[in-house]
């Protein structure tokens, strides 16, 4: 056995300057093979990979299933409602509900709609979430600590419990009485005459009556609430955003920075010009989270928008006159109808994950996000 | 940092002046960390205190709708609260059963979400894919689609097959896993009935479930690229198993992110519009017309996942590994 071996040595030989060639007697084929196929390892391994492989797609069909039955009653005849022997195959197929949808209910109105409020609102809180978000990770200020405990406060309190108050806030808005006092609706305690004189002043043109009075500016039906909400840090989740681009700036390393500095660039230009560009995929990852969750939102946009003049694709949900019926599957054939409202509302969001979900993954991998 | 104080230091030792210019950069480092966070701190001070305020202020008051479109406000002290606690039939009630309800889910969504990213971290076909799939939830199920969902009788309806059979087309929705097989199947063994019953109602939850990890799972996917493969090399070349190597390694490791996500969850869930709680006090809200119990109850509520939030930072943030860096 020894002595074989080392008449089997391999032979390396020199075939040029820089390259040498070995040559040694390979294993035949069949005992690779049955070395590599016929072992436990193996054999875990492949269990593994069918298990895992079985599950991954089983919980991919229940993440999908809710959309396959939102497609298949989409496309449904009503018929098909009643008809025990169909399932999510249907007979025929027909297009009347997203018809009906598209021409009644102010579908194209309320899809611009969106797409300016979701667009302008998560531009904004992507930028002032950076901002922010910079702030508590890359300075040491007093105040550091109670600025980040105050985002994570907003992100603890539900928003709901806030509700009443927001409306009113908004309804009645107002900063520091300048609002009333430029409309005339000052007061200071119980001194009449000095009430009366504030009282007179009113500076608002009269086209603006209507919504600047003098108990405030009435913002509702308008997109400056949530803008406003947007411009400081407080709309919805973003003390998540927050969290998540401060834990990344973290992980950004103070060389780049402290060289900036020192070749004179100021603090601002050093935001802009190395720390924005560093963080696009993050950004982008922000984005799309204020982007999707500001359009199928419908809490703010039930608050703040009362009236149907300004028409929003969470407000359209509901059954357009073509399609009622009184027959037997009513109550199925209006909830395909409430949920094929829903897919038309998601469609454009679907389209822009299928292009974007990679920013998504990778942008939060890439952050390095760490709990401390 | 200590090592800058100790340059400063030596630095001023031995030229004085030089001093003052290094406590003015980091003065205005300061004041420029203050400018980053202003349009926080402004809203914060000018619109969500006064908001905040405003909300605790009127869980004290009983509001009057008066006919020209104003409101009057009278004061009632803890009235609301009281109401709530101890006058209306179902608050205390729902709370209960909401809380308990929690209490099954958050372990069961962390567990799942840990358990999903280390499956999507490992290399294999189709990887991209099944992320992409996996956090669809995340983008698209929220807000109206959650409302959508929340009465939706369509995917029940598509769901059942036993109506076939019968022609009737009615039949209880089917369970993925019958919990009494399970139980059967499991009652020789010495496990006890609550695990059973927890595990099964689990997965028949798991349509919510995985519709509530999504951002948990990012979370923990990020954790989990943050961990050096170098380790991991080691411990094979120390031959640990795959088994050993998530005890030893992944979990220590990615036990911090098992915090925030902790965290996180309780949030979600008990702020989302599908709680059975606040839904409650919406439909509190809608109901009530000049009475503001729905206030009074949403900061009870709060003051309660406040407590819970605490007590499972502080207990955990005990058994959390910290890797040290330099």
């Amino acid at each position: 056995m020894n002595s074989q071996n080392i008449e089997n040595k391999p032979q390396v030989m020199k075939e040029s300057k820089n390259k040498i060639k070995v040559d040694f007697e390979r294993t035949p084929l069949l005992e690779r093979l049955k070395v590599k196929f016929i072992s436990m390892s193996f054999l875990g391994n492949l269990i593994w990979y069918i298990f895992r492989l079985v599950l991954l797609i089983g919980i991919a069909y229940i993440v999908l299933y809710p959309f396959f039955t939102k497609i298949a009653g989409s496309i449904m005849p009503p018929e098909d409602f009643v008809n025990a022997t169909v399932r999510l195959i249907p007979t025929k197929v027909t297009f009347n509900i997203y018809k009906a949808i598209f021409m009644e209910l102010d579908y194209m109105k309320a899809f611009v709609n969106t797409l300016t409020l979701s667009a302008s609102t998560a531009l904004i809180q992507t930028f002032i979430c950076c901002f922010i978000a910079y702030g508590i990770a890359k300075f040491n200020f007093k105040g550091n600590k109670i600025v980040f405990l105050l985002v994570i406060l907003t992100m603890i309190i539900p928003h709901p419990t806030l509700q009443l108050s927001l409306f009113m806030n908004f309804r009645y808005f107002d900063i520091l009485g300048i609002f009333k006092f430029l409309a005339g609706g000052a007061t200071v305690g119980d001194i009449e005459w000095l009430n009366n004189i504030l009282a007179k002043i009113d500076i608002v043109p009269e086209a603006w009556d209507k919504w600047w009075t003098p108990e405030g500016l009435n913002l509702t039906n308008k997109y400056w609430p949530l803008i406003i909400l947007s411009a400081t840090g407080l709309a919805f989740k973003n003390g998540l955003y927050i969290f998540m681009l401060r834990q990344f700036f973290t992980g950004v390393p103070a060389e780049l920075e402290e060289s900036a500095y020192i070749d004179g660039s100021g603090t601002m230009r050093t935001f802009f010009q190395i720390i924005l560009p560093l963080s696009v995929p993050m950004m982008i990852t922000v984005f799309l989270f204020a982007f999707s969750w500001q359009w199928t939102d419908d809490f703010y946009t039930n608050l703040f928008f009362t009236t149907t003049q300004t028409v929003l694709l969470p407000k359209i949900v509901g059954i357009p006159t073509s399609l009622t019926t009184n027959y037997a599957g009513q109550n199925l054939y209006y909830a395909a109808i409430r949920n094929t409202c829903g897919l038309m509302i998601i469609a454009p969001l679907i389209i822009m994950y299928l292009f974007c979900q990679n920013f998504l993954v990778q942008g939060i991998e890439r952050s390095g996000l760490t709990a401390d | 940092m200590t090592n800058e104080a100790k340059l400063q230091s030596t630095a001023a030792k031995k030229q004085a002046p030089k001093r003052r210019r290094a406590a003015s950069l980091d003065r205005r480092k300061a004041r420029a960390g203050w400018l980053f966070v202003l349009p926080f701190v402004i809203g914060f001070v000018l619109i969500y205190l006064p908001i905040i305020f405003d909300s605790v202020k009127l869980s004290f008051f009983r509001i009057e709708v008066l006919a020209g479109g104003g409101y009057e406000l009278e004061p009632v002290g803890f009235q609301n609260y009281r109401e709530a606690l101890f006058v209306d039939p179902d608050f205390v009630q729902v709370l209960l059963t909401g809380l308990t309800e929690l209490a099954f889910d958050i372990p069961a969504i962390l567990i799942f979400s840990l358990f999903m990213a280390v499956l999507l971290n490992q290399k294999m076909a189709g990887r991209a894919v099944f992320r992409a799939i996996f956090f669809v939830p995340v983008i698209l199920s929220t807000g109206i689609m959650e409302s959508i969902e929340s009465q939706n009788i369509l995917s029940e309806y598509m769901e059942e097959s036993e109506g076939i059979e019968t022609g009737t087309g009615e039949s209880t929705a089917a369970d993925i896993v019958s919990a009494i097989d399970v139980e059967r199947l499991f009652a020789n063994m010495k496990i006890g009935t609550g695990i059973v019953s927890y595990v099964t109602s689990a997965i028949n939850n798991i349509y919510d479930i995985v519709n509530r990890s999504g951002v948990q799972m990012l979370i923990f996917l990020a954790g989990l690229q943050s961990i050096s493969p170098a380790i991991y090399e080691s411990c094979q070349m120390d031959g640990a198993t795959g088994w050993e190597t998530f005890w030893k390694i992944t979990f220590p490791m990615i036990s911090p992110m098992i915090l925030v996500n902790a965290v996180y969850t309780i949030i979600d869930s008990f702020t989302t519009d599908s709680n059975s709680v606040m839904k409650f006090i919406a439909s509190t809200y809608e109901k009530t017309d000049g009475n503001v119990i729905s206030s009074a109850m949403s900061w009870m509520y709060f003051l309660i996942v406040m407590l819970i939030i605490a007590a499972v930072a502080g207990i955990m943030s005990a058994y959390v590994f910290y890797q040290k860096r330099d």
